[in-house]
């Protein structure tokens, strides 16, 4: 009984440590949001509550922080769902139609899922410069779809891989050619392991930072992360009250997707993460 | 082509194609040019092997690699551990379960480079929460110059990078706590092992082969840093921080592709070594059964 006690109490000391660790940068970014003068740390400034950073970051067109928002939802999304689809096609033919040598594929695949990205950045930058494609959604889209992938062909490989075989060789049986049995039984039966790994694919390119520093010049195709990066002040000065909202307002939309699908993302990461 | 392999092959092509061309190509690229003397406004030369000459004797590279496995010896096991222990906190069945794993996502899932520019302002000199914490504290009467010092640096973007990076590594450890059978923590408890013995009896060595798997992922994850450093210091203080992507991209930026792809090459080829042991001792074939 008093082992069991003691058990408690350090879960209790652990939970608080580390939701105090996770969260602390979060607050000081969520507190700092609403400062007129980010020095409020240092005494005599006062912390001067107000909501002039949101409204400038939201109302100047000039910092272009909407125009960044909505390039990254609109090349993550666009990026998510084509790399889902392709990774499928890729899932279904490795573990149902016995493409020959599959887990040296699958291995080669893992294997370039670990190469450095600034090996990819030279060659990049000329093939979108030689198709006129720098600072475009096509630019980032592409690449994204490819560095995504073998993350999104692990981990629908192993929820397809746990589908019984006899389902889809019944459909086969009955004529069903393979484009269908994909079509009508795997993917309507595999929704929630597609839809976590669709999850999955949104945050990995929602995150990316290189590619978008390097192929994207201004507000047209630029992504938030590196707007964020990039943004100083005009005179001189960080303006930190606007850098800070501008993020509060950027991680909105991922703190929504944790929060309503956390079980979905963990469940997706604990599949596919530890192959890579 | 015959009828057997014709349609696998159909439906792995669109993965092959964005593959060859957007990562296996660039790679080739990137190689290839190592071998040439190319920058920006001057004709290109073949020279061999003379980029990899120079790096050898470029200071400015030894030290890049210096810091990479430094910085890289530093901060996996401080991941590793802390990860252990979070792992085991949200495999907890507590009833508030669901708020810390939302808590642990937190830090992994917002954008390395958004969360960048907070840790920057938390080092701030004059008056970041670093500081401020230290004072409050009376750690240091003294405010510490977190990003100007080499010392200071080094361990500004490790805790940063621990942050960031232990969310991950306690779910992957997470699974490996879910895959150990409940009777054999029973049958312990009936044994009278009290929850230490059952820790380090049980759990660690059940635990060790994703454990070794989440250390391999992370160390050629770790090779690769790039973006905490882009904003956080720049590579700076006088390059003291400037990891091997950090390096090549700076070489990149001047217009050098010759020299930054032969920085790249190099670390490329550790991180490949790398990832053939990683392949070795993960058992990846069972995701398939």
């Amino acid at each position: 009984m008093k082992e069991e006690k003691i058990q408690s109490i350090l879960i209790l000391l652990g939970s608080f440590f580390m939701v105090g660790f996770c969260l602390l940068p979060f607050i000081y970014m969520l507190v700092t949001s609403f400062s007129s003068s980010p020095d409020y740390l240092s005494s005599k400034v006062s912390f001067g509550f107000t909501f002039n950073n949101y409204r400038s970051v939201l109302g100047t067109d000039s910092l272009h922080f909407m125009q960044y928002l909505r390039n990254s939802l609109l090349i993550s999304a666009i990026s998510a769902f084509f790399c889902v689809f392709i990774a499928s096609l890729g899932a279904y033919s490795i573990t149902r139609l016995n493409l020959p040598h599959k887990m040296g594929f699958l291995f080669f695949i893992l294997a370039i899922s670990m190469f450095p990205q600034v090996c990819l950045i030279s060659y990049l930058f000329k093939l979108m410069t030689s198709l006129g494609w720098i600072n475009t959604y096509f630019a980032l889209i592409l690449p994204y779809i490819a560095w995504i992938l073998p993350l999104c062909l692990w981990i629908l490989a192993s929820y397809f891989a746990q589908i019984p075989a006899e389902l889809d060789k019944a459909a086969l049986i009955d004529g069903c050619t393979p484009w269908q049995v994909l079509y009508k039984i795997i993917l309507p039966v595999s929704r929630p392991g597609i839809f976590s790994t669709a999850l999955l694919a949104f945050i990995f390119a929602f995150n990316e930072f290189l590619f978008s520093l390097i192929l994207t010049s201004d507000h047209n195709a630029r992504t938030i992360p590196v707007g964020i990066a990039l943004f100083q002040g005009l005179h001189g000065e960080i303006p930190w009250g606007n850098i800070m909202a501008a993020s509060i307002i950027a991680v909105i939309p991922i703190l929504l997707i944790i929060i309503m699908f956390q079980k979905n993302i963990i469940q997706g990461l604990t599949r596919g993460a530890v192959k890579g | 082509m015959n009828k057997e392999l014709r349609s696998p092959l159909l439906f792995i092509a669109p993965v092959l194609t964005f593959i060859l061309i957007f990562i296996l190509l660039p790679v080739i690229g990137t190689v290839v040019t190592s071998l040439y003397k190319d920058i920006t406004y001057l004709d290109n030369k073949f020279i061999f092997f003379e980029n990899y000459r120079q790096i050898f004797q470029d200071p400015g590279f030894w030290q890049s690699l210096r810091f990479t496995m430094f910085f890289i010896l530093v901060s996996i096991p401080l991941e590793m551990l802390l990860g252990l222990i979070f792992a085991i906190l949200i495999d907890q069945e507590v009833p508030y379960k669901g708020f810390l794993r939302v808590c642990i996502l937190i830090p992994w899932a917002i954008p390395a480079a958004i969360s960048s520019r907070t840790w920057e302002l938390i080092y701030n000199y004059n008056y970041g929460l670093a500081n401020f914490i230290c004072s409050f504290t009376g750690i240091s009467v003294q405010p510490v110059n977190w990003l100007g010092t080499s010392l200071g640096a080094f361990f500004s973007l490790v805790l940063a990078d621990v942050w960031k990076t232990t969310p991950f590594i306690a779910i992957i450890l997470l699974t490996g706590l879910q895959i150990i059978p409940g009777e054999i923590y029973l049958q312990a408890q009936v044994d009278r092992a009290n929850f230490l013995q059952r820790f380090f009896k049980i759990t660690l060595p059940l635990l060790k082969p994703v454990f070794i798997v989440a250390l391999l992922f992370r160390t050629i994850d770790g090779l690769r840093i790039f973006d905490i450093i882009y904003i956080l210091t720049h590579g700076g203080p006088g390059g003291a921080t400037a990891s091997l992507s950090h390096y090549s991209y700076k070489y990149f930026l001047a217009g050098d592709f010759g020299y930054g792809s032969a920085v790249s090459t190099t670390l490329f080829i550790i991180s490949f070594l790398l990832s053939l042991v990683y392949l070795k001792f993960g058992k990846f074939q069972n995701t398939l059964s």
